[in-house]
């Protein structure tokens, strides 16, 4: 008999690959399959960061009474974590394995953290909440449970996320990198979006034992992606374990030093936590700002979302295409810091002229330059690193993106939630509170702009020299290298 | 195979190697247990058995 099936999958497998914008990463010995394997592990950081800041945000409020107060807090503690990449990222870079790993020992201990985290964190809520007999428990056990597995699975994830990262950059070549680096921030927002759906489904009907279904399957789940994306990633080898024993010990201090002294080293840094601060106080705005001063329904707040996303695709996709070109990532880290004014200018009018169709231009403006900024940055920082210490370097990035991203999201809320309650009080506009938010959001980017300034500028001269240099006889190559 | 003395029988792996897996193996089931454990001691805490 005929089988559809396989003739469907040999179909979908040769047709697949040529409308990929990573297809063609598939160098030598590692080809796209692996990789694409590898990113799983992102889905994992994903699904962790949405439940925690997504669902349980709103199931330990709304369903499990916990005060708003302790939840901000509770949910605060992952981040404390964030600055520690820096030193995950180095230890990964100088550990001493016999047998030649410098990776997987950290994935794989990072991943523990996170199943174990998850694997309490039920329990701990409903401690924390005074389900059943725990209302007579003293106070502190479910305090302390509940902050233990929310440090956890913050420590886990900045761990796997770190040196997942590290490694992927490990396998391919400079030249593929920028490639890799798309692929990996599409599968955190794939990762991202996807759970978001399905924890929303899950827990439409909310009882204790969902909660802790959901939450121990997303441990499971974890565990279970993450061996699957590391299996038979890292080559085990005599010879790189033979180095690892000879090379000296290297402080960290020395490290961070050697890291930090090179050019531009630090102007980056400032340009990362200014321009992800910037985007990130955003992301959670978006949605009420629509409902509230545009009226917006349910429905179509979600969408969004969804356009937003598909900005930040869109972003991903011309960073990857550019930089494989070679494009110089700190002009384009710099454009995408650009979008993002007129961006949030258009959001802001939108609340006083033309309304939606203004406001739906701005959201996929600051989805595409989000997307440029993000990819740009993290290949900038990839390019910088000296090759031995990549995970330092990546560490550095993380440290500053994660707790910027994470101090925007807080402070965006907070932010609001202060203003909306001052103008209940002396009736102002219902998209004040929000401009104010969006007003910050323009000057952090128009300062991420002018520090990157130089950056971009240089590597414009670098890459004319370079092109001449290069080919002396050839004028075309330099206009080549420049775009 | 067998007759080099810093081999470790069957995995061709040397004592070093085999040692590091198995510290893998012995750290990964002390942090279960741990887990586990606390755990348990929560969920004894909000639902009580035996008692």
């Amino acid at each position: 008999m005929f089988d559809y099936r396989q003739y469907a999958l040999r179909k979908i497998a040769t047709l697949g690959p040529q409308y990929f914008p990573f297809a063609d990463i598939a160098t030598g010995d590692v080809p796209l399959s692996r990789l694409l394997r590898l990113s799983l592990f992102q889905v994992t950081v994903g699904m962790a960061l949405v439940l925690l800041v997504g669902t349980l945000n709103r199931v330990m409020i709304v369903e499990l009474d916990v005060p708003a107060i302790l939840v901000a807090g509770m949910l605060a503690l992952p981040l404390l974590f964030a600055p520690l990449r820096v030193l995950i990222g180095f230890k990964s870079d100088a550990h001493v394995s016999a047998l030649g790993w410098r990776r997987v020992p950290y994935i794989w201990k990072g991943t523990l953290y996170q199943f174990g985290g998850f694997a309490i964190m039920p329990f701990a809520l409903l401690v924390l909440s005074g389900y059943a007999e725990a209302i007579d428990a003293p106070r502190w056990i479910g305090l302390s449970s509940a902050a233990l597995s929310f440090l956890l699975v913050g420590a886990g994830l900045h761990m796997v996320q770190t040196v997942g990262l590290a490694l992927a950059s490990d396998l391919v070549p400079e030249e593929d990198q920028p490639k890799v680096v798309g692929l990996m921030y599409v599968m955190l927002l794939a990762g991202m979006t996807v759970s978001a759906l399905i924890y929303g489904r899950l827990l439409e009907n909310y009882t204790p034992g969902r909660l802790i279904q959901v939450i121990q399957g997303t441990a499971v789940l974890t565990v279970a992606l993450n061996l699957f994306a590391l299996w038979k990633q890292e080559a085990r080898s005599r010879e790189v374990a033979a180095r690892m024993m000879v090379t000296p010990k290297q402080r960290f201090a020395d490290a961070w030093d050697a890291l930090i002294m090179r050019p531009n080293a630090t102007r980056l840094l400032v340009v990362i936590g200014l321009g992800t601060f910037g985007y990130g106080m955003a992301d959670v705005l978006l949605e009420p700002y629509g409902a509230q001063a545009l009226g917006f329904s349910v429905a179509e707040t979600t969408r969004l979302t969804a356009l937003l996303a598909t900005g930040t695709l869109l972003g991903f996709g011309y960073a990857s295409r550019a930089l494989v070109k070679g494009g110089d990532p700190a002009r384009l880290a710099l454009v995408g810091a650009l979008i993002g004014i007129p961006g949030f200018t258009a959001i802001i009018l939108s609340g006083f002229m033309v309304g939606a169709p203004l406001f739906l231009v701005g959201t996929l403006a600051t989805g595409l330059g989000a997307g440029l900024f993000g990819h740009a940055t993290l290949t900038e920082t990839l390019r910088m690193s000296p090759k031995n210490q990549v995970g330092l370097a990546l560490g550095a990035w993380g440290a500053v993106q994660a707790t910027c991203a994470g101090i925007g999201v807080a402070l965006g809320g907070a932010i609001r939630d202060l203003i909306v309650g001052l103008s209940a009080t002396d009736g102002l506009p219902s998209h004040m509170p929000y401009n104010f938010v969006f007003t910050i959001e323009i000057v952090a980017l128009t300062l991420a702009v002018v520090i990157a300034f130089p950056l971009g500028v240089r590597a414009r001269c670098r890459h004319h020299a370079k092109g001449r240099l290069r080919h002396p006889s050839n004028p075309d190559q330099t206009s080549v290298e420049v775009t | 195979m067998s007759d080099d003395p810093d081999k470790v029988w069957p995995t061709g792996l040397t004592l070093r190697e085999a040692e590091e897996v198995h510290s893998y193996l012995i750290d990964g089931t002390r942090v279960f247990g741990v887990i586990a454990l606390l755990a348990h001691i929560l969920v004894a805490v909000s639902t009580p058995w035996l008692g």
